[in-house]
């Protein structure tokens, strides 16, 4: 099996687990996240045995490394931009109506709330778009180092 | 060693192809324990193999 498989069987098992993740909190069921995440990390082990090609070198390392560092800067700020927006609702902002920017009065609002399923979606979401950048990045820099040069003889 | 391929080189010193081929193009720049590894397959100095080159450094600091 290719390396490449590999990557996407764990993403898909990755997207499986959020969302028995989010089914298990919506129903109380911690038991079924738990049964799924051993099953899944049992299975992600299982499918690592079958890879023929992966051989960890220094380039190959330095391409990880790259991809993980920039992945996670753009993550900290999406994440921290998005649970920012959720605490300011959680904690009830009133927000300004559209009447006070335009005839300068004091009228404000309530706020437009978020229900906190909704929250706990997108953050999910954020999650998955993170992995999938993961990848993007893996590409580019697989590129840059050189992954898909071919001999010119 | 013009018998030599990059498949050779790359299993004696404990790394892809790729990671040769990516050398030779000048899109990887090797750490020092790797160019010391490869020249002393060679048996040369490691001036022989490799030259320091400031514009390629910076690209690949970017």
């Amino acid at each position: 099996m290719k390396k490449n498989i590999f990557y996407l069987i764990t993403g898909v098992v990755a997207f499986i687990l959020l969302a028995i993740f989010w089914y298990s909190v919506e129903n109380f069921t911690p038991v079924i996240f738990t049964i799924a995440f051993v099953i899944g990390v049992i299975l992600l082990y299982l499918v690592y045995r079958k890879v023929e090609d992966f051989v960890e070198d220094e380039r190959s390392a330095r391409i990880t490394e790259k991809a993980a560092m920039r992945t996670l800067q753009v993550f900290w700020v999406c994440f921290c931009a998005f649970s920012i927006l959720a605490v300011m609702n959680l904690l009830y902002l009133p927000r300004f109506s559209r009447e006070f920017w335009l005839n300068r009065g004091t009228e404000t609002v309530p706020p437009m709330l978020m229900s906190p399923k909704i929250i706990g979606y997108t953050q999910l979401l954020l999650l998955c778009l993170m992995i999938f950048l993961y990848v993007g990045f893996r590409i580019y820099y697989a590129r840059k180092f050189g992954d898909w040069e071919t001999d010119e003889e | 060693m013009q018998d030599l391929t990059q498949e050779d080189l790359a299993k004696a010193i404990g790394v892809t192809r790729q990671t040769i081929l990516a050398i030779e193009k000048g899109k990887y720049i090797p750490s020092l324990d790797l160019a010391f590894r490869i020249s002393r397959y060679f048996k040369v100095n490691i001036e022989e193999v490799f030259m320091y080159d400031e514009i390629v450094r910076t690209i690949d600091i970017d």
